[in-house]
């Protein structure tokens, strides 16, 4: 478009045709005030506090609803618009009570800042002010009516945002008021975007509140950890006892690839950290009962056992079960301690999406991954299956804003009315179970359509919708585990033109340990075993045939063939529903946060750090690489890393061969900071470079390890200054996975909604408030059930 | 001339001796004085161990706004705030001081956290003898700090109970207030 110029406070500007002319001024650093005013929410010019004078226009104009023209001439520093705001504010302050000391917000409340920069701190009110007491609508919102300046962000962020509608306007003027969907409470997704749009303290968090105050917190930035979108979140630390602790959860800088956007399970859900459950010390079973032990007996007899496994029945009699919650560093890690120190490649973990067929159907083609920054800006969007607005909240809202700012074109290939059918400008119902069908018939084969047919589609607007997609452009296609093998691969060798892909898995590393090779047949990066030597000398003594997969472990274990089983960060005996007694005969080890069915049949079990207690790197579902920072502590936990170079170590073997140094020491230090794992750079180590003494190197150091994954893993060489400074960087697909056509069988997906997230979700508390106030809402239809 | 000046000085800064020396003494007699405090006396302004005060109803005027912990340079206010409830109700406000901590290993007693506080909830008192021999004792908790509460709290004064009545239950309680719970 065109630019436009105008003159503000006297200096010219330029900015595109359509700009705003709050963002233009916003651009050239001239801050206009206002409340009502959210980028990519409708405008609403309710809040009156951008006033500004433009000439020869007789009154002030708001800046938030006034699109630039071409000669305009603006004025906003002059003493009328300091009048106005100072009034504007006088009459927001008229009824708002002044209870900032105990108020929520107070000291990030957009309220407080205005009026400590444009005046009105004095009322000229004598009258009472109106009271009302503070509601509660949901297990996690709270609402206190006279602290509303009624901004209506809430309003229209949980309408135009989040699609929801569940908060609205009752009256009309002066006696207008913010009310939720069912008379007293909310009926909604709990997502918390009011609360966290909201300017001033009318809405507050049920988890947070009178918690802390925001100055008392550290703010650490890392990715959440329930599903496999990768949102960026902020924790809220406090220091409290022997260590951090997680007060608060949100999105404060909405830098991230998620902007606004956080739901439920990124807001609320770590609290599942602090619950009383929680594993803080080693279990041994002694005469049949799990009993605590110190970390050295606990891991020396892990060592010991292995060791004897290995040296009498040799690797193949040894199983390895990985988590696609923990860090790709341990990912990796951990297939490289099966395969160089246990001599085995029976390693895989919980498959939740055919990620090797994905990408051997792309393998040659360059840029073919859809980042999720691109559902933003895609012009046409192509969904198949899967229900993103409780799996995958981030894409969800991805696709809406991109339909409702950028008019994208989403196309949904379902068997069920899914939510997001409302932004869809076709809806192609199918049979239950049909996806592959479709894709099948969407990559061209006439004969699939047979199988597609029901009552609402017909055979021409089968014909309509292909004829449709193949009209796209840079077409964005996303799909669910419902896809495998070759309907992946006919689909992904169908569509051209631009086309780029998303893979949807379910958990928060699913993507990175696939990437990072946590499977029987294929090291990371998705290589065959016989390229094992290109990761180094010490390689070359992997196993060449492929090792046993889960069921092959789990019946091994039938057949006493299997004499142990390590088991990191995964459930597979609730999860696979796993005979117990299968693995009766097999020296299994457990490390995790909760005393889990799996962890249940353990000789040993070792507690583990969640993903918010270390630091690393996740890889989401679309491939984009983030750094997770260590935000809170526990006490008498290890990270995974730890545990497993501690097992290798006691073993015998050369650790060095095992877990990389990073001669550089700068993150490597022993207990100064806040430890390696908090990712903050270790001042010790300068210091010591700077005097010419040697660099103290940690074995533990999960930089290292990225190093190492980036160096030899095809796809993740990727910028690391990027990703040090907090940034997603979008990893190629640069595998082969050769010989992966057929569907792979072994994929579960986890069926996790809004409220549910495995193991973890079962142990916090504001998620199973929010299940149970749910189940007690009399109109409730769709019943949530907490899955594992 | 020398000699002369120099005597005058002398004679001059020895009035000053002389002077003082008849004066009456003015020094305390902190600690072998008489009353509870032994002697020792304080000016109104004196910033000595903190008081956490309480409102007329008794209530603690404390609502954890953190504000004084933010102002401590310090920093030796620890707080941990807490929900009141129409059953549980410590403080006037919606949230009360569960945990109310000052480090005096730390704290200067400069008075910022009392100019800080919007409720005059902590004022400076003139408690001194803080010296121990055990510094993990001088991190005084909420209960150390806090006002006793108003003798006869709950009843009402004026209207239930005659003025001797009054009496007689002060005198019963030590004449200056009770712990109820």
């Amino acid at each position: 478009m065109a630019d436009v110029n105008i003159t503000v406070d006297g200096r010219k500007l330029t900015a595109p045709a359509g700009t705003l002319l709050i963002e233009a001024c916003k651009s050239v650093g001239i801050e206009v005030p206002s409340f009502c005013y959210y980028p990519g929410l409708s405008l609403q010019g309710a809040c009156r506090m951008c006033l500004v004078e433009i000439a020869k226009m007789p009154k002030l104009q708001t800046a938030c609803t006034t699109v630039i023209q071409e000669g305009m001439a603006v004025t906003t520093a002059s003493d009328t618009v300091h009048q106005a705001r100072k009034a504007m504010l006088e009459f927001v302050l008229q009824n708002h009570p002044l209870d900032c000391p105990v108020c929520d917000a107070g000291g990030e409340c957009e309220l407080q800042d205005m009026t400590f920069s444009y005046g009105a701190s004095e009322s000229k009110l004598i009258d009472f002010k109106n009271h009302k007491d503070e509601e509660q609508w949901s297990p996690v919102v709270f609402f206190d009516r006279p602290r509303c300046i009624l901004c209506y962000r809430c309003v229209r962020v949980c309408g135009e945002g989040m699609d929801v509608w569940a908060l609205g306007i009752q009256n009309r003027g002066a006696l207008s008021l913010i009310a939720p969907n069912q008379d007293d409470h909310l009926e909604c997704e709990e997502c918390g975007m009011c609360i966290d749009i909201c300017p001033v303290g009318a809405l507050t968090s049920g988890a947070y509140r009178y918690k802390t105050r925001p100055w008392e917190m550290n703010h650490v930035s890392t990715v959440c950890l329930h599903c496999a979108d990768g949102c960026k979140t902020t924790l809220g630390v406090r220091r409290q006892g022997s260590g951090n602790q997680i007060v608060r959860g949100d999105n404060r800088d909405k830098s991230g690839i998620n902007g606004d956007f956080l739901c439920i399970k990124g807001r609320y859900a770590f609290d599942f950290i602090e619950h009383p459950d929680r594993l803080k010390q080693p279990l041994v079973r002694k005469n049949g009962t799990l009993t605590p032990a110190s970390w050295e007996e606990a891991l020396e007899l892990v060592a010991l056992r292995f060791r004897e496994a290995r040296d009498t029945d040799g690797g193949a009699s040894m199983g390895v079960i990985g988590s696609s919650r923990t860090t790709n560093e341990e990912n990796y890690l951990l297939q490289k301690f099966a395969r160089l120190v246990l001599r085995t490649n029976n390693i895989d973990h919980h498959r939740t999406a055919d990620f090797p067929a994905f990408v051997n159907a792309l393998s040659g083609r360059a840029h073919a991954t859809a980042s999720m920054r691109d559902v933003l800006s895609a012009p046409a969007v192509l969904l198949i299956g899967n229900d993103p607005t409780y799996q995958h909240p981030l894409l969800a809202w991805q696709i809406r804003t991109n339909v409702r700012l950028h008019g994208a074109r989403l196309y949904v290939v379902n068997s069920w009315p899914i939510k997001l059918t409302r932004q869809a400008k076709e809806f192609l119902q199918i049979p239950e179970g049909a996806e592959d069908k479709a894709a099948a018939f969407l990559a061209g084969d006439d004969s699939a359509a047979d199988a597609l047919l029901t009552s609402k589609t017909t055979r021409e607007k089968l014909a309509g919708f292909r004829e449709k997609l193949q009209g796209e452009q840079n077409l964005v296609v996303i799909f669910g585990s419902e896809l495998r093998g070759q309907e992946l691969a006919a689909l992904v060798r169908a569509a051209a033109r631009g086309a780029k892909y998303i893979c949807l898995g379910d958990h928060a590393n699913s993507r990175g340990a696939a990437d990072m090779g946590l499977y029987p047949d294929l090291l990371p990066g998705y290589l065959p075993l016989s390229e094992a030597a290109r990761f180094g000398e010490p390689w070359k003594s992997v196993p060449q045939q492929p090792g046993m997969d889960l069921e092959a472990m789990v019946a091994a274990g039938k057949e006493r063939k299997l004499r142990t089983l390590y088991v990191v960060g995964s459930n597979p005996v609730a999860r696979y529903a796993i005979d117990p007694f299968a693995l009766a005969e097999t020296f299994v080890v457990v490390e995790d946060l909760f005393l889990t069915e799996t962890a249940d049949l353990a000789e040993v079990v070792l507690p583990a750090a969640c993903a918010y207690e270390k630091s690393g790197s996740f890889t989401n579902t679309c491939g984009d690489l983030q750094l997770l920072r260590k935000a809170g502590d526990c006490e008498g936990v290890k990270p995974d890393l730890e545990i497993i170079v501690r097992i290798a170590e006691l073993m015998g073997f050369d650790i060095q061969q095992l877990a990389p140094l990073d001669p550089s020491g700068m993150r490597a230090d022993f207990g100064e900071s806040r430890g390696v794992q908090s990712g903050e750079v270790d001042q010790q180590a300068i210091w010591n470079r700077r005097q010419g003494y040697e660099p103290r190197v940690s074995p533990f150091n999960p930089f290292a390890v990225l190093k190492e994954i980036q160096r030899v893993v095809p796809g993740y060489n990727v910028g690391q200054l990027e990703l040090l400074s907090g940034n997603d960087v979008h990893t190629a697909t640069a595998g082969r996975a050769p010989g992966k056509t057929e569907a792979d069988r072994f994929i579960l997906p986890s069926h996790e909604n809004l409220f549910t997230s495995g193991t973890l979700g079962r142990y916090s508390d504001v998620l199973n408030r929010v299940i149970e106030a749910r189940l007690r809402l009399p109109n409730e239809k769709e019943k949530e059930i907490a899955a594992d | 001339m020398n000699v002369f000046s120099g005597l005058a000085a002398l004679a001059k800064g020895m009035a000053v001796t002389f002077k003082e020396m008849l004066s009456p003494t003015i020094v305390e007699n902190y600690p072998d004085g008489p009353g509870p405090l032994r002697g020792a006396m304080f000016q109104e302004r004196y910033r000595g161990v903190h008081v956490l005060q309480r409102d007329e109803n008794g209530l603690e005027k404390c609502v954890a706004c953190f504000l004084c912990a933010a102002a401590c340079p310090s920093n030796c206010i620890y707080i941990e705030a807490a929900d009141n409830t129409a059953e549980h109700r410590i403080s006037g406000a919606e949230r009360y001081a569960q945990v109310y901590n000052i480090d005096y290993n730390r704290c200067i007693f400069c008075g910022y956290c009392v100019e800080a506080c919007p409720t005059d909830a902590i004022t400076h008192g003139h408690g001194f003898e803080v010296a121990t021999l055990n510094a993990s004792s001088l991190v005084y908790r909420k209960e150390q700090m806090l006002a006793p509460r108003p003798a006869l709290q709950g009843q009402n004064a004026v209207f239930s109970i005659s003025g001797e009545e009054q009496l007689k239950a002060e005198r019963e309680h030590g004449g200056v207030g009770r712990w109820i719970e």
